[in-house]
């Protein structure tokens, strides 16, 4: 093993450096410069960010325990993409909250050790460190979820999260322990040609999956969603939709084509059976919340639906769709949590009647969130229509006429309900209006970065073509 | 001989695991797993992993079961009682767990389990070379990100201990 080699490992390093700088940073400020940290922080993370779309090799490392591939690197470049906006659009939060009672480095420190975990879970070459990945990006999450301990909501979000996590892992454990025990290996590589189908690995698929299925929240396991949604940090709660989501995805999708190919006609069944169940409870339950919170958490249990049924494809075609519209999600989703966020750090306000007349007030926040919103629903001109078309189209490719026309019922409904925050916003009228007020310059970043994300994806195809490109090595 | 011991181990275990799931006591439960946790070690040193059962003894038996007796001490009402589900919920739980115990039984005694051949020995030189070995099989790449994962688990530790305390309506700072 030699530097060049180590440079594959470039990315996490680079996280980890960062992590301890600003550890040392928060052994050295006073009360004076402690505010400092957040700039800090975005700056040395914005440059991690530039500077991991260099080219990355492709390679594994320790015996094959790591690996990366073009494939792999891209979607840790997503990855960080992701959390350098959600970063950007807590900084005030950060700034007026947690600076004046000094746990401000603390919120970075376990958000980078949290990002660190997912990527490492995404390029873990067998089962051990994608356990260690997994468990070192939920354990800082639970601490973020109850960062905001003095109230109720949130201390109870982080048990929740602590608790239905540790059992969910538990069961990921067995799951592996059980493919361990079928196959002598818990290598990826070794495990690929030694997979047959027979009761004990069936069951453990099973388990394992029930695991990964807690990340995604898939509807069986998704009961824990909209409170720990609800409670945690509104920055958090953005991170678990699309982060750590879209990791658990990417992850699923690498084992599940690869190491567990062999019983895809079984988990294939699975797939459709819980895609179908996810994109119903999570849109109807989406109907009926008030608080913006939950309302945006059942929206990202419907999602986690949708992208099911592009995993069902088994085929090159399934993954250039599946991550291109966790691509498209990401920036659809840290949008409209992103407006949400910003009005909650200055007003304080979380329900859906309070944005009655936001138009008049923040017309370019409404913007914002209607662009999201209709990202999020599909609606034509923007990247989200183009995510769900080509997630549909790769399954009707594969012959699920029936499941294409529930996921089209599905999105019809969720459309009503995206639409009655646009109508809050731009048709309604308010005694109460929330007050005009100006973001801070993070925020705006945060919020622009979005939507230029937005419009790109959907009107510049060279993306999607790439993503197409890379996603032939998986096969 | 090695079966009678085995046997005598296996039910030391589940008999405690089940007295440390049944009781309504919080200590006692924490006790009764303390056994549990000895009886595993017990395991290890059948099949000849000393170091594995030695580590089992001193963290587990020793540090984790200290651990939770302090928590458990420190929670204020150490006498309270675990309350008692209704008899339908008692009726389901024990249904859904013999089914489940089942599957998995019947899918582990049909499985046709290979015997592997010996590993790489079990001595503590062997398994501290193992942890620092960066090639095949070797183990310093999950070592270091345990440190990592230990690392941030003490920062989240801390940070929830510093927060302020909940005041009286619940819902402000003090």
């Amino acid at each position: 093993m030699d530097m060049e080699t180590l440079l594959l490992l470039r990315q996490e390093v680079s996280l980890l450096l960062i992590a301890l700088v600003l550890l040392l940073f928060e052994i050295f400020a006073n009360d004076r410069n402690r505010a400092g940290v957040v700039s800090l922080a975005i700056v040395l993370f914005g440059l991690h960010t530039a500077l991991g779309f260099m080219d990355m090799k492709e390679g594994e490392l320790f015996g094959g325990m790591f690996r990366t591939n073009a494939l792999i690197h891209m979607f840790k470049n997503i990855l960080n993409l992701g959390v350098l906006i959600v970063l950007l659009q807590s900084a005030e939060w950060v700034k007026k909250e947690l600076i004046p009672q000094n746990r401000g480095t603390e919120f970075f420190i376990l958000m980078l050790s949290s990002l660190l975990g997912l990527q490492f879970l995404i390029s873990s070459g067998d089962f051990l460190m994608f356990y260690l990945g997994l468990e070192l990006s939920t354990l800082p999450l639970a601490a973020l979820a109850a960062f905001e301990i003095y109230r109720m909501r949130s201390s109870e979000a982080g048990i929740k999260l602590i608790l239905s996590s540790a059992l969910a892992s538990g069961i990921t454990l067995f799951g592996i322990s059980l493919l361990y025990a079928s196959s002598g290996s818990i290598y990826y590589a070794e495990l690929q040609g030694a997979i047959s189908e027979n009761p004990l690995t069936v069951l453990a698929m099973i388990l394992f999956f029930a695991g990964l299925g807690f990340k995604i929240s898939l509807v069986p396991f998704h009961f824990w969603t909209a409170d720990v949604y609800e409670g945690a940090p509104i920055g958090i709660a953005s991170y678990l939709s699309v982060i750590s989501k879209g990791a658990a995805i990417f992850i699923l999708m690498i084992l599940f084509f690869t190491v567990l190919k062999p019983l895809m006609h079984l988990w294939e069944n699975l797939f459709y059976l819980l895609s179908v169940l996810t994109m119903f409870l999570g849109n109807l339950f989406a109907l009926r919340q008030q608080n913006m919170k939950r309302f945006l958490a059942f929206s990202s249990i419907a999602q986690a639906g949708f992208i099911l049924l592009g995993l069902i494809t088994g085929t090159t075609l399934g993954v250039a769709t599946v991550i291109y519209f966790i691509l498209i999600y990401i920036f659809s989703n840290l949008a409209a949590f992103g407006v949400v966020q910003a009005i909650s750090t200055e007003t304080g306000k979380e329900q859906l009647q309070d944005y009655e007349g936001l138009y008049r007030t923040n017309p370019k926040l409404s913007l914002v969130m209607m662009l999201g919103l209709f990202s999020l629903a599909g609606i034509p001109p923007v990247a989200g229509f183009f995510g769900k078309f080509f997630l549909f189209t790769a399954a009707a490719s594969k012959g699920y006429y029936f499941l294409v026309f529930l996921a089209v019922v599905n999105v019809t409904i969720s459309l009503y309900y995206y639409l009655l925050v646009v109508r809050a916003m731009f048709l309604r009228k308010s005694e109460h209006p929330i007050p005009y007020f100006t973001n801070t310059v993070y925020m705006r970043i945060g919020l622009v970065i979005t939507v230029i994300g937005i419009l790109a994806l959907g009107l510049y195809s060279p993306i999607y073509d790439y993503i197409y490109a890379l996603s032939s090595t998986l096969n | 001989m090695e079966r009678i011991l085995f046997y005598i181990l296996a039910l030391i275990m589940i008999g405690f695991a089940l007295a440390s799931v049944m009781s309504r006591r919080m200590l006692r439960s924490v006790i009764y797993l303390l056994f549990v946790l000895c009886a595993v070690a017990g395991v290890y040193f059948m099949m000849d992993y000393n170091f594995l059962a030695a580590i089992q003894l001193t963290i587990y038996a020793g540090g984790i079961i200290v651990l939770i007796i302090f928590s458990v001490l420190l929670v204020h009402h150490i006498e309270m009682r675990m309350e008692i589900a209704r008899p339908t919920r008692q009726l389901l739980t024990a249904l859904a767990c013999s089914l489940g115990l089942a599957a998995f039984l019947s899918v582990i005694y049909t499985y046709d389990f290979q015997v592997s051949g010996p590993g790489p020995g079990t001595e503590v030189s062997v398994i501290g070379a193992k942890l620092l070995d960066y090639g095949e099989g070797g183990f310093i790449l999950p070592f270091e990100v345990i440190s990592v994962l230990l690392l941030a688990a003490m920062v989240g530790a801390i940070v929830i201990a510093k927060g302020t305390k909940l005041s009286e309506n619940k819902n402000e700072v003090k």
